[in-house]
């Protein structure tokens, strides 16, 4: 039974890097421009396969084809708000006031992303990505861990540290949080405030697809994996939705919890269990784990 | 140095401003006085490439600045200090003030620019490493104007940058004032304080309903009859 339980909670951990991935690229644009994107799913999802199309047309490698998609929905990511979100938000710059029309425009960018990809040829069965390494898998006790849970879980750690050093310690990384605190004094200082939101939404792109990669061995593929969002979102919550430690910690407490409950209450539990965790999380501590206190923004 | 020739400006279908004029000399202060929602600030958000200009140009120092994206105009060297308490109230008051010369960041010896900051406002180099937010209303008004100098401004925009603060730290925003532009800093100020407003100024314009409707060697507009009854109490 003991085992079982370790077992449980090591590929929870394993499962939370990948929905703290997810919550990272919904996150660095929530903290950045207060729009929440309802599209960072299909982020995921068009990275997975545009790496999936590496590996088969170009024939590359696997870590060629992560970073070619990376780079792509990059691209694609700056492109989004270049042509839609930088046209919402308005000549002023200021905080997003135009509420419902960036969540459409984001509802928008799911539909649209699903629909392309689902009259892309290959994509209509379900498809699966080789792991990175062909290691043989780990033996701990009876504890089994992959070569490919290594890798997310190192990887997640890196991206974490790398955007915390980014918005902590580059003059860039200040500008963005400058940005999120008052854009109109932000613009006033000099900041490029579209260029830099712009980067913002490649860096959550490139995040996503690198998630979408990693965690296509472990899944299959279909134009509907982006639906995986609503975990992101609930660890995004849970961690406080502008904290990038928050994410992580909200990705692991939900994958393990997850698996615990399949475990030991019933699997059927399990797709309930985020839902269960955002209720509680926003009724005890509803700024989240690592959240700034909630202050009424200035209208 | 500053040229505003009859600008028009509006938000939607309601008209802000109408052919607008104003000129600013180098070594110049000079006021923009008028009521509430008279377009003092949009007049100021339209040199700073806030708010569109949809008739007229705005010329500075022979650069044509008229809808040029914000950061260009900063970086051209006019900077705006806002009304209101805008700041990153999140952010060391010295992040604040880094970030307000973020266009200079490259330049050699940028950070020189803090010590002459902290010079002019010993106040903030001793909460250099405190919340912008947990600041006074008083402090958080010099960090604005710190962080403008930050970017090595050509010329100053100060937008009612007395509004909320006490007699006593008036007076020391006025004199602060006076000094920056006896360093040779041309100045565009807009107040509701018309009366400390005229007292530094070379010249003021007086706008009404998003018209100049009067203009004048600010001694003179001070001691007109009509002006004094309209904007000085009497």
């Amino acid at each position: 039974m003991s085992t079982i339980i370790v077992q449980a909670v090591v590929s929870g951990i394993v499962t939370g890097c990948i929905y703290a991935l997810v919550a990272l690229s919904l996150v660095i644009i929530f903290k950045t421009t207060d729009v929440v994107n309802f599209g960072g799913g299909e982020f995921v999802m068009v990275g997975s396969f545009l790496a999936l199309f590496a590996l088969v047309y170009l024939g590359v490698g696997y870590a060629l084809a992560l970073l070619l998609a990376a780079v792509a929905m990059f691209a694609l990511g700056v492109t989004f708000d270049a042509v839609t979100m930088n046209r919402i938000g308005g000549r002023l710059y200021t905080r997003q006031t135009e509420l419902v029309p960036t969540i459409v425009a984001t509802i928008g960018l799911s539909y649209l992303l699903k629909g392309i990809v689902r009259v892309v040829p290959y994509t209509e069965e379900p498809r699966r990505i080789p792991p990175l390494f062909n290691a043989p898998p780990i033996f701990v006790g009876d504890v089994v861990i992959q070569a490919q849970d290594v890798v997310i879980v190192v990887a997640t750690t890196l991206i974490m540290i790398g955007l915390w050093a980014f918005f902590r310690f580059t003059m860039a990384g200040r500008a963005l949080r400058a940005i999120s605190q008052n854009a109109r004094a932000a613009c006033l200082s000099g900041m490029p405030v579209r260029t830099l939101r712009m980067v913002v939404w490649g860096l959550s792109a490139g995040i996503a697809a690198v998630a979408g990669v990693l965690f296509a061995p472990k899944l299959l593929i279909t134009p509907d994996s982006g639906t995986l969002v609503m975990f992101a979102f609930a660890a995004a919550i849970v961690g406080g939705f502008t904290s990038l430690p928050g994410c992580v910690v909200g990705g692991i407490v939900l994958g393990v919890t997850q698996n615990l409950v399949g475990v030991l209450i019933a699997p059927q539990a399990i797709s309930v269990t985020p839902f269960f965790i955002i209720m509680v999380v926003l009724l005890l501590r509803p700024q989240g784990l690592f959240g700034d206190a909630i202050a009424l923004k200035k209208v | 140095m500053l040229k505003l020739s009859t600008i028009d400006a509006g938000y939607g279908p309601v008209q802000a401003l109408e052919g607008v004029s104003l000129e600013v000399a180098a070594d110049q202060i000079v006021c923009l006085l008028g009521a509430n929602g008279a377009g003092k600030t949009t007049t100021l958000n339209c040199i700073s490439g806030m708010v569109p200009v949809s008739r007229g140009r705005i010329e500075f120092d022979g650069v044509d600045i008229t809808n040029v994206r914000a950061e260009r105009i900063v970086a051209e060297g006019v900077v705006q200090v806002p009304e209101g308490r805008e700041i990153f109230p999140q952010m060391s008051v010295e992040d604040n003030l880094l970030l307000g010369g973020w266009l200079q960041r490259r330049k050699p010896n940028w950070r020189g620019a803090l010590d002459r900051v902290y010079a002019l406002f010993p106040r903030l180099s001793e909460r250099a490493q405190q919340h912008a937010g947990t600041l006074s209303g008083g402090e958080q008004q010099m960090l604005m104007i710190g962080r403008a100098l930050m970017a090595r401004p050509r010329l100053m925009l100060f937008d009612e940058p007395s509004l909320g603060l006490s007699p006593v730290l008036v007076e020391q925003l006025f004199a602060i004032i006076t000094r920056i532009h006896a360093d040779g800093m041309p100045v565009l100020l807009v107040e509701q304080n018309a009366r400390m407003a005229l007292e530094v100024s070379a010249y003021g314009y007086i706008l009404e309903n998003g018209e100049i409707v009067h203009q004048g060697p600010a001694a003179a507009l001070a001691n007109d009859p009509q002006i004094q009854e309209a904007y000085l109490g009497g």
